[in-house]
């Protein structure tokens, strides 16, 4: 997993030497993400899909609508899952085989910001109470990694529900019957953004690339909503933040996640567009 | 007449003619030498060979390589040594012959992400490579910044008889390592040096396969930005003061 991968010494000193002059080794400013493409209609064959690239990070996000169970405790929501993976092509130190730590945590990180935020009103996706439900996956793959996983993950898999046409279904006979040609769009309440922050030192940087990321004691990813506020966040590494530190952080990623939104605008169903 | 360079694919036959095959090729029945790898054939003196487009390091005795830091047991580094195996460090070659597993702790010496300048002392392509660092100019680099090129670009870096790389080191004023695997590490006093000295080597890894490569890097090394480097010289001789 790229999470294993060894920065030399050699390099996390210059970073640390430039951070102390306020400087980030690729010349960004703290706060300044790196570019981001999102382009949607990526996959064909999937009910919606995305493309993101943050800088030399890229994401593939697939969604598959398909009716399914609800769970025992829910019958009365559709399901919504959101998985992650990474392939071996996309970093020298990820092999293939059953996920490590990080990338499940990747999943979850993601799955929760779209889920907290309640991006999808899944009391929508209901078509027999108890019985049949409408199941959206969104499933995200890492074709290119160099940090930031967690942004670009959730930018993709947003960008791809956002684009989604879903099928419909009636309860007929006791299971869910297709009813053709008829496909609407998600009922898509809010746009979550995710902000992925790290300390290094006593800086917080914002959108860490792969050697930054490696020289970290401390990350935290901040998902707002398209009003701001914040609903989900996960904080990582093995050193801790400050109260003050926690406190900007949110006041960081409400600003720039407002920001990002913008590149959301104009993503629809049937829109193959790049932003 | 054989084609003394061309662009060959694994399968390919180099030539026929009574020749001795080196890197990457292979002898197909009594004659034919045929190529293993995508890249350059090149046929020089008697001898037969090919220069990969693209590939991992692969560990020849002697070699200098840079190596890094992964891990280390309690007998031994492990080094990434940017190929598909790695390099083993024993403890005695740090510590010496009175090197004991139990009072001396080896992540004193070198720890993870250190990197090392060592030298393939043993391989033989079934067990992981023996490298050294007791040897003169070898060992633990403190300073510098690291470039990672192509390895199969190494020998362009260094140019016939070293011209390329003296280019880059006299221009830029700065020191160069670079070893066989691809990884290079410039160390220069002046941050304009190091720039202009980074660009270069990027620019050779990048093209590689183009005639008068080293004439191309000066013009780029001399282009308009003297000043700085001037300014550094000058710089130097206050500091002898």
């Amino acid at each position: 997993m790229a999470e294993a991968a060894i920065i030399d010494s050699l390099k996390k000193a210059r970073i640390e030497e430039l951070l102390e002059q306020g400087k980030r080794l690729d010349g960004r400013a703290f706060d300044e993400f790196r570019e981001i493409s999102i382009e949607t209609g990526a996959i064909p064959k999937a009910n919606g899909s995305a493309r993101v690239k943050i800088g030399d990070t890229e994401v593939v996000c697939g969604v598959k609508i398909q009716p399914d169970r609800p769970f025992p405790d829910s019958g009365d929501k559709g399901v919504f899952i959101c998985t992650a993976e990474m392939l071996p092509l996309s970093h020298p130190s990820v092999e293939t085989g059953p996920p490590g730590p990080h990338v499940i945590e990747l999943a979850r990180v993601v799955d929760r910001g779209i889920r907290e935020s309640h991006m999808i009103d899944v009391s929508q996706l209901v078509i027999k109470e108890n019985k049949s439900v409408v199941g959206v996956f969104a499933d995200n793959v890492v074709v290119d990694y160099d940090g930031n996983l967690f942004d670009a993950c959730s930018f993709a898999a947003t960008a791809a529900l956002l684009s989604t046409k879903s099928p419909k279904w009636e309860f007929k006979d006791d299971a869910p019957a297709l009813v053709e040609g008829s496909e609407a769009d998600l009922p898509v309440g809010t746009i979550p953004v995710s902000v992925t922050m790290v300390r290094i030192g006593q800086h917080i940087l914002v959108d860490p690339n792969a050697d930054e990321w490696q020289c970290k004691d401390a990350r935290v990813t901040i998902t707002t909503n398209s009003d701001g506020n914040i609903c989900a966040m996960q904080k990582g590494g093995h050193d801790g933040f400050t109260l003050e530190q926690i406190k900007e952080c949110g006041k960081t990623s409400a600003r720039i996640g407002a920001e990002i939104r913008k590149k959301f605008d104009g993503i629809s169903a049937g829109s193959d567009a790049e932003q | 007449m054989d084609v003394r360079r061309r662009y060959v694919i694994p399968g390919d036959t180099i030539t026929s003619g009574p020749y001795r095959p080196e890197q990457n090729v292979t002898l197909v029945g009594d004659k034919k030498i045929v190529s293993t790898a995508v890249g350059v054939s090149e046929i020089y003196d008697n001898t037969v060979k090919v220069i990969p487009l693209a590939g991992k390091y692969i560990p020849k005795i002697n070699d200098l390589v840079v190596g890094k830091v992964i891990t280390h047991t309690s007998l031994s580094w492990e080094l990434d040594i940017n190929s598909c195996y790695v390099g083993f460090l024993p403890a005695t070659d740090v510590f010496g012959r009175d090197f004991s597993a139990h009072a001396d702790e080896l992540a004193t010496k070198l720890k993870t992400g250190d990197l090392v300048a060592a030298r393939i002392a043993n391989f033989d392509r079934t067990r992981d490579p023996l490298v050294t660092i007791s040897d003169r100019d070898l060992g633990k680099i403190d300073s510098g910044e690291l470039v990672e090129i192509a390895p199969g670009r190494v020998p362009r870096l260094i140019g016939k008889r070293g011209t390329m790389i003296q280019t880059i080191e006299t221009a830029t004023d700065s020191i160069i390592t670079i070893g066989q695997n691809g990884r290079v590490v410039v160390a220069c006093d002046d941050a304009e040096g190091l720039l202009k000295a980074k660009k270069a080597i990027r620019m050779v890894n990048s093209m590689a396969h183009s005639t008068n490569l080293t004439e191309k890097v000066r013009e780029m090394l001399e282009s308009g930005n003297d000043a700085p480097r001037e300014a550094a010289t000058e710089r130097r001789e206050d500091d002898k003061e």
